[in-house]
C-alpha cells in the first residue's frame, strides 16, 4: 500500500500542476488548494512508514528508485503542509488585477519535484527532480513578466544552475567511487577524491538552501517575485530540501567526522553566513528585503549545526530547519498582508499598523520572538542546541552564533517598531485586517511555533532523533539538557539587543532608524556602501570575470579566423603572383629554370 | 535478406529522389514539396523499421561486386540505424519548416534538390562499409553544403561558402591520405577486413592524426571551426540542417564508426583529443558570449557542444560513448530548434543583430517559449533530454579518471548557461525595439515540435538509453 502512496506523492502534484496550466484562471486557486490538500493527507497517512518502490532501470546505473523512511516522510509532510498553506494564502492574496497566470500550477509542480527529490533513492533520479526545480524557480520568479523579474529569474537560474552542475559532477564522482548510484548503498569517507565529491555535493545542497556565497538572488527576488513565492520557496521549501540533502550527505553518503577539515569548513561557512547576512538584514529599509536577508542568515545556523558533526548539533540544525521554515513563512505571510493592505513594504511609509491589523501583528510578534531565539518559543530551543555543539567545537563559532542572535533580535525590533508601532499614517486610514484565508496560515504557523517551543522534547524525539539512528553510532543524543550558563548568556544577549534598541530609538529618533548608528559606524559604513554597489555579489563578480576571460578567448578565436582569411589566402596569392611573374615570356628565364631543374635532377640521380 | 530492401531504400530513395525534384518543380511547386518530404519520410520509416532487428543484435548487409576491390557494401548496425533515425527525423521537420521559409526566395528547385541529395549522401556515409565510398559520399555532402551556404548568391555568401568548402575539402583530402595509408597497411578499404588487420598491427598515430584532421574539420572543431559561424549567411533551415542536425554530426559519426566500433584508438590521441575538444568547447563558448549576430552565436554554441560530444566519444568507456551518442540526438533536436527560432526572428524582424532586438516575448510568445525550451535542453536541465546526455558524458569522463579535462568541460557547461541566457534576454526581454509578429503557422509548429521532442527525449530517455546500452554492450563486450 505505501508503494501506491509513494507514487502518488510524486506523480499526483506533477500531473495536477500540468493540468492546472490549462484550467480556467478562476478555478486554479481552488484546484491547487484541493490538490495540495490531497498530497498533504497522503503524506500524513504514510508518515513514519518504511517502503521502497522501484519504477524501473533506465540504464547505466540510473534507476527510478524511491525510498520512504522516517526522515524523508517527515520532509515530504512538511513540504506538503507548506504548499497547502501557501495555496490557501494565495486564494485571497491574488485578486483580479494582480493575478500571475500560472503561479498555482508551478506551486504544484514544485511540490511534485521536491517530493521526487526527497524520496528518490538513486542519485541521478534525485538530481533529475532536484535540478528540475530550476525550471519552476525560473517560472515562479518571472511570473510578473516585468523585465526586472526576468532579470532576477535569470540571476537565480544561473547561480543555482551552476551549483547544480557542480552537484552533477559530484554525483558522477560519488557514483564512481562507491560503485553504485543507490543512495542507501553508498557509504564513503570524505577523503581525497571522495572529499572533492563531498564538496561538490555540498555546493549543490547549500546553494539550494541559499547560503553564502550562493545567496544574492534571494534579496532581489524579494522585490521582483510575487510574495507567496518568497514565503514558499526560499523560506520553506528550499531550506527543507537543501538542509535535508546536506544532512544526508554528512550522515549517509559520507561519514563526516567531527574535527575534520571539512567539518571546520562547513562550520566556518555557516558562521560567516550568519554574521554577514544578518549585518545586511539590519540596515534594510524594506520589509521584504529585510526578511530575505534573514532567510539567508538562518541557513548559517543550520549549516553550523550540521557542520559540527556532533549529534547535538545535527539535531539542532534539523530542528532549526523546521523552525525557520515555520516562522520565516509566517513572517513573509505577514509581509504579504501588509503589502496587500497598504500597498507598500517600504518601512519609511509604514507605521502604527498594530491597531488596524492586530492578528497580523500578533502573528508577526510570535514569529519575530521565535526567530530571535526567545524562550519558550521554538527558535530558542534549536538555537540552544546549536550553541551547545558550536561551543564544544570552538569558542569562535559560538561567538559568531551569539553575535548573529544579537543582530537578529535588533533587526526584528527595528522592523516591528517601524511597521506596526508608532503613529499610524493618514494614507492608511482605509487599511483593515487581512482576509481570513490569509490569516489562517499565518496564525497556524505562529501557533505551531509556540507548540514546538513548549513541546520541544516531543518534536525532537518524534522528528529528528530517529534521523541519527544508524547514522552516528557513538554517543546517543539524549533529552534536551538545559545548560543554565548558556541560557543565561542567551537571555543577556537578547536583553542587550532590547536595550540597544531603546537607546537607538532615543539617539536616532525613531524605530526605523534605531540601528542607523551601526550603518554609519566608520569601519562598517564603507563595507555597506560597497555592498550596495554590489561589489560583493559573487554573481556580478563572476559575470565580470567571465566577460574578461571570454574577451581573451574570443581573441584567440579571431586569431584562428585571421589565419584562414588573411594568412592562408595571402600566402596563396603571394605564391601564385610570384609564379605568375616568373612566367615573363623571356626565353632566357625559362632556359635558366630548365637548366637549374636539370641540374637538380642530375644531382639527385647521381648522388 | 528481406531487409536489404529497406536498407537500399534508406540510402537510395533520397539519393535518387534528389534528381527527380527539379523536374517535379517544373510541374508543380506543391508536388515538389510533397515529394521531398515523402523521400525523407520513406528514408525515416525504413530506418525506424530496422530498430527491432538492431535490438536483437542483427546486422544487415548489401554488397555489389566491382573490380579492383571497389566492391560497394552497405552495412547496417545499431550505430548506423541510430544516426539514420536521428538525422532523417530532423530533416523531415526542417523540410516542413522550409515550406514556408523558403517560399519567399528564388532557386527553390535547387534548394530542395540539394537538401534531399545532402540527406541521401549522409545516408550513404552512415551505411557505407567501405572507406572509399564513405569518402565519396563525404565529398558529395561538401558540394551540396557549398551550394546551400551560398544559396543567396551575394558576394559574401559565396566567399563564405567557398571558405566552408575549402576547409572541409582540405580536411577530407587529408583524411583520404589517411585512408590510402590504411589501404597500404591492410590491403583493403573494407572496414570488417581492416578491423581484423589492425588488431594484429595497430595503426600508427600519424594515420589516425590524418583522419582526425578530416573529422575535426567536418565537425567544426578547433582549429578548423571558423567556417561554421561564417556559414551563418545561409538560409536558416540550411544552417539548422548543416550546423545542428547533420553535417557537423558526420564527423562525429565517422569518428564513432572508425574509432569506437572498428579501430582501436592510439593512446596518444586518447590523451590529447579530449583536450582539443575541451579547448574548442571553451573558446567557442567565449565567442558565443561575445558574438552579437544571432546565427553566428548559435553556431559557436554548436562548436562548443560538439566539443562535449567528442569528449564523450573519445574517453573510450561505455558510459561516455553512450553519453556522446545520446548527446547527438538531444543536441540535434534542441539546436535545430534554436536555429529555426533564429530563422523566424530573422525573417520577421529583418535583422540578426541581437543588440537591435528586444522584447520579442510579447509579440512572439510561442517562438520565445520554444527557444527557451531548446535552450534548457542544451544547458542540460531536466526534464529535458540534454540533462541525461550531459550527465552520462561527465560520468564517463569521471569514471575514466580524467579529472582536469572534466573540470575544463564543467567550466564550458557554466558558460553554456551564461551565453544562452544572454541571447535569450537580449532578444526576448527588455524594450521592444522592432515591431514584429509571430512566425507563420508551419514555422512555429515545427519549432514547437522540436521543443516538445526535446522535452520528450528527456522524459522518455529510457528508450534511447536502452538502445545504446544494448548496442554498446554488444560491441564493446565483444571487442
Amino acid at each position: 500500500m505505501p508503494d501506491k502512496f509513494l507514487q502518488f506523492l510524486v506523480m499526483a502534484p506533477i500531473c495536477a500542476g500540468l493540468l492546472a496550466l490549462g484550467i480556467p484562471r478562476r478555478l486554479k486557486g481552488f484546484f491547487a488548494l484541493l490538490a495540495s490538500f490531497a498530497v498533504l493527507a497522503a503524506s500524513f497517512l504514510i508518515f513514519g512508514k518504511e517502503s521502497s518502490l522501484k519504477l524501473g532501470e533506465i540504464g547505466f546505473g540510473i534507476a527510478l528508485n524511491f525510498r520512504l523512511y522516517h526522515f524523508s516522510s517527515f520532509i515530504v509532510a512538511a513540504v506538503s503542509a507548506f504548499t497547502f498553506f501557501s495555496a490557501l494564502y494565495c486564494l485571497s492574496f491574488f485578486n483580479k488585477n494582480n493575478n500571475p497566470r500560472q503561479f498555482h500550477a508551478y506551486l504544484l509542480l514544485s511540490l511534485g519535484f521536491t517530493n521526487g527529490a526527497v524520496l528518490a533513492d538513486n542519485l541521478v533520479a534525485m538530481l533529475f527532480f532536484w535540478e528540475g526545480l530550476l525550471l519552476v524557480l525560473f517560472a515562479l520568479i518571472s511570473q510578473s513578466g516585468s523585465n526586472a523579474a526576468f532579470k532576477t529569474a535569470i540571476k537565480a537560474f544561473v547561480i543555482v544552475g551552476i551549483s547544480d552542475l557542480c552537484m552533477m559532477a559530484g554525483i558522477a564522482l560519488t557514483g564512481r567511487l562507491a560503485g553504485t548510484l543507490n543512495i542507501t548503498e553508498i557509504n564513503l569517507m570524505p577523503q581525497g577524491l571522495a572529499g572533492i565529491a563531498f564538496i561538490l555535493l555540498v555546493i549543490g545542497a547549500i546553494s539550494k538552501a541559499g547560503a553564502m556565497p550562493f545567496h544574492t538572488w534571494i534579496p532581489d527576488a524579494a522585490v521582483d517575485a510575487p510574495l507567496p513565492f518568497m514565503a514558499y520557496f526560499p523560506a520553506a521549501l528550499e531550506k527543507l530540501l537543501g538542509i535535508y540533502f546536506l544532512s544526508r550527505i554528512c550522515l549517509d553518503l559520507f561519514k563526516l567526522q567531527a574535527g575534520s577539515g571539512l567539518s571546520v569548513l562547513l562550520m566556518s561557512l555557516g558562521a560567516i553566513t550568519i554574521i554577514l547576512a544578518v549585518m545586511m538584514a539590519l540596515v534594510q529599509k524594506d520589509y521584504k528585503r529585510l526578511l530575505s536577508y534573514h532567510a539567508i542568515s538562518q541557513v548559517g545556523y543550520m549549516i553550523l549545526g550540521i557542520g559540527t558533526a556532533l549529534p547535538v548539533g545535527i539535531v539542532g540544525g534539523l530542528f532549526h530547519m523546521l523552525n525557520n521554515a515555520l516562522y520565516k513563512s509566517c513572517l513573509f505571510f505577514t509581509a504579504g498582508a501588509v503589502e496587500k493592505e497598504t500597498g507598500t513594504t517600504d518601512l519609511a511609509k509604514l507605521g502604527g499598523l498594530f491597531r488596524k491589523m492586530p492578528f497580523t501583528f500578533i502573528s508577526f510578534s510570535i514569529a519575530a520572538v521565535s526567530i530571535s531565539g526567545m524562550p519558550p518559543f521554538n527558535g530558542f530551543f534549536s538555537k540552544e542546541l546549536i550553541y551547545d555543539a558550536a561551543l564544544e567545537r570552538g569558542m569562535i563559532f559560538y561567538l559568531a552564533a551569539l553575535v548573529g542572535s544579537f543582530f537578529t533580535a535588533a533587526s526584528f525590533l527595528k522592523l516591528g517598531s517601524a511597521a506596526f508601532l508608532g503613529q499610524s499614517r493618514q494614507e492608511h486610514k482605509e487599511v483593515r485586517e487581512a482576509r481570513p484565508t490569509m490569516l489562517i496560515p499565518m496564525i497556524t504557523l505562529a501557533l505551531i511555533c509556540i507548540l514546538f517551543g513548549i513541546f520541544n522534547n516531543l518534536a525532537i524525539k518524534k522528528f529528528f532523533q530517529p534521523v541519527l539512528l544508524g547514522g552516528l553510532q557513538s554517543n546517543h543524543f539524549f533529552d534536551f539538557h538545559t545548560n543554565i550558563t548558556l541560557v543565561v548568556i542567551t537571555l543577556l544577549v537578547l536583553l542587550g539587543a532590547f536595550i540597544h534598541h531603546l537607546i537607538g530609538v532615543k539617539i536616532n529618533g525613531s524605530g526605523l532608524k534605531a540601528v542607523d548608528h551601526i550603518y554609519h559606524f566608520a569601519p562598517f559604513h564603507k563595507i555597506y556602501v560597497w555592498q550596495e554597489k554590489k561589489y560583493f555579489d559573487p554573481y556580478e563578480i563572476a559575470i565580470k570575470l567571465g566577460r574578461r576571460i571570454s574577451d581573451l578567448l574570443w581573441r584567440i578565436d579571431r586569431m584562428i579566423d585571421w589565419v584562414y582569411d588573411s594568412l592562408v589566402t595571402g600566402l596563396v596569392y603571394t605564391f601564385s603572383r610570384t609564379i605568375h611573374r616568373l612566367h615573363s615570356g623571356y626565353y632566357v628565364v625559362y632556359l635558366i629554370w630548365a637548366l637549374a631543374g636539370a641540374f637538380l635532377v642530375m644531382l639527385f640521380a647521381f648522388k | 535478406m528481406a531487409n536489404t530492401g529497406s536498407l537500399l531504400a534508406v540510402v537510395f530513395v533520397p539519393l535518387a529522389g534528389a534528381f527527380i525534384l527539379p523536374f517535379a518543380g517544373r510541374i508543380s511547386v506543391f508536388l515538389r514539396n510533397l515529394l521531398s518530404l515523402i523521400f525523407i519520410l520513406v528514408s525515416f520509416a525504413c530506418a525506424v523499421k530496422m530498430i527491432p532487428l538492431c535490438l536483437q543484435g542483427q546486422t544487415m548487409q548489401f554488397s555489389l561486386e566491382f573490380p579492383l576491390g571497389f566492391n560497394f557494401i552497405l552495412y547496417a548496425d545499431s550505430l548506423a540505424v541510430f544516426m539514420a533515425v536521428v538525422s532523417s527525423l530532423l530533416s523531415a521537420i526542417i523540410i516542413i519548416y522550409s515550406f514556408s521559409y523558403i517560399a519567399h526566395y528564388e532557386n527553390q528547385n535547387e534548394y530542395y534538390s540539394m537538401v534531399v541529395l545532402f540527406l541521401g549522401a549522409m545516408r550513404g556515409i552512415t551505411f557505407s562499409a567501405k572507406l572509399i565510398f564513405l569518402y565519396i559520399f563525404w565529398e558529395i555532402t561538401a558540394i551540396t553544403s557549398w551550394r546551400l551556404i551560398g544559396f543567396f548568391r551575394g558576394k559574401t555568401d559565396i566567399l563564405r561558402a567557398d571558405k566552408a568548402f575549402l576547409v572541409t575539402v582540405f580536411g577530407a583530402l587529408t583524411m583520404l591520405i589517411g585512408f590510402i595509408a590504411i589501404f597500404q597497411q591492410t590491403g583493403s578499404f573494407d572496414l570488417s577486413v581492416i578491423k581484423e588487420a589492425v588488431r594484429a598491427k595497430p595503426l600508427s598515430n600519424v594515420i589516425i592524426g590524418l583522419i582526425l584532421v578530416g573529422i575535426l574539420s567536418k565537425s567544426a572543431t578547433l582549429p578548423f571551426h571558423t567556417w561554421l559561424p561564417d556559414a551563418g549567411v545561409a538560409p536558416s533551415p540550411v544552417t539548422a540542417l548543416l550546423h545542428a542536425a547533420i553535417l557537423v554530426k558526420i564527423g562525429l559519426y565517422v569518428f564513432a564508426r572508425l574509432f569506437v566500433v572498428n579501430i582501436s584508438f592510439g593512446a596518444l590521441w586518447q590523451n590529447y583529443l579530449p583536450w582539443i575538444a575541451g579547448i574548442s568547447a571553451i573558446i567557442s563558448a567565449a565567442a558565443a558570449l561575445k558574438e552579437t549576430d544571432l546565427k553566428r552565436l548559435i553556431a559557436y554554441s554548436t562548436v562548443s557542444q560538439i566539443g562535449f560530444i567528442f569528449f564523450g566519444l573519445a574517453i573510450n568507456n561505455t558510459i561516455g560513448i553512450a553519453g556522446g551518442l545520446l548527446y547527438i540526438l538531444t543536441h540535434g533536436l534542441a539546436k535545430a530548434g534554436l536555429f529555426l527560432c533564429a530563422g523566424i526572428i530573422e525573417q520577421n524582424t529583418g535583422t540578426k543583430d541581437i543588440t537591435k532586438l528586444g522584447g520579442l516575448i510579447k509579440t512572439m510568445p510561442l517562438t520565445a517559449l520554444a527557444f527557451l525550451f531548446c535552450s534548457f535542453s542544451v544547458m542540460g536541465i531536466p526534464p529535458f533530454g540534454g540533462f541525461f546526455a550531459k550527465y552520462l558524458v561527465f560520468s564517463g569522463a569521471i569514471s575514466s579518471g580524467r579529472m582536469y579535462v572534466t573540470a575544463l568541460f564543467l567550466i564550458g557547461a557554466f558558460m553554456t548557461i551564461l551565453y544562452l541566457f544572454r541571447v535569450f534576454s537580449l532578444v526576448f526581454l527588455g524594450e521592444n525595439k522592432i515591431e514584429a509578429k509571430e512566425g507563420s503557422w508551419g514555422m512555429v509548429s515545427s519549432v514547437a515540435l522540436l521543443a516538445v521532442l526535446s522535452l520528450l527525449s528527456g522524459v522518455l530517455v529510457r528508450y534511447p538509453i536502452n538502445f545504446l546500452e544494448n548496442f554498446l554492450g554488444r560491441i564493446l563486450g565483444a571487442a
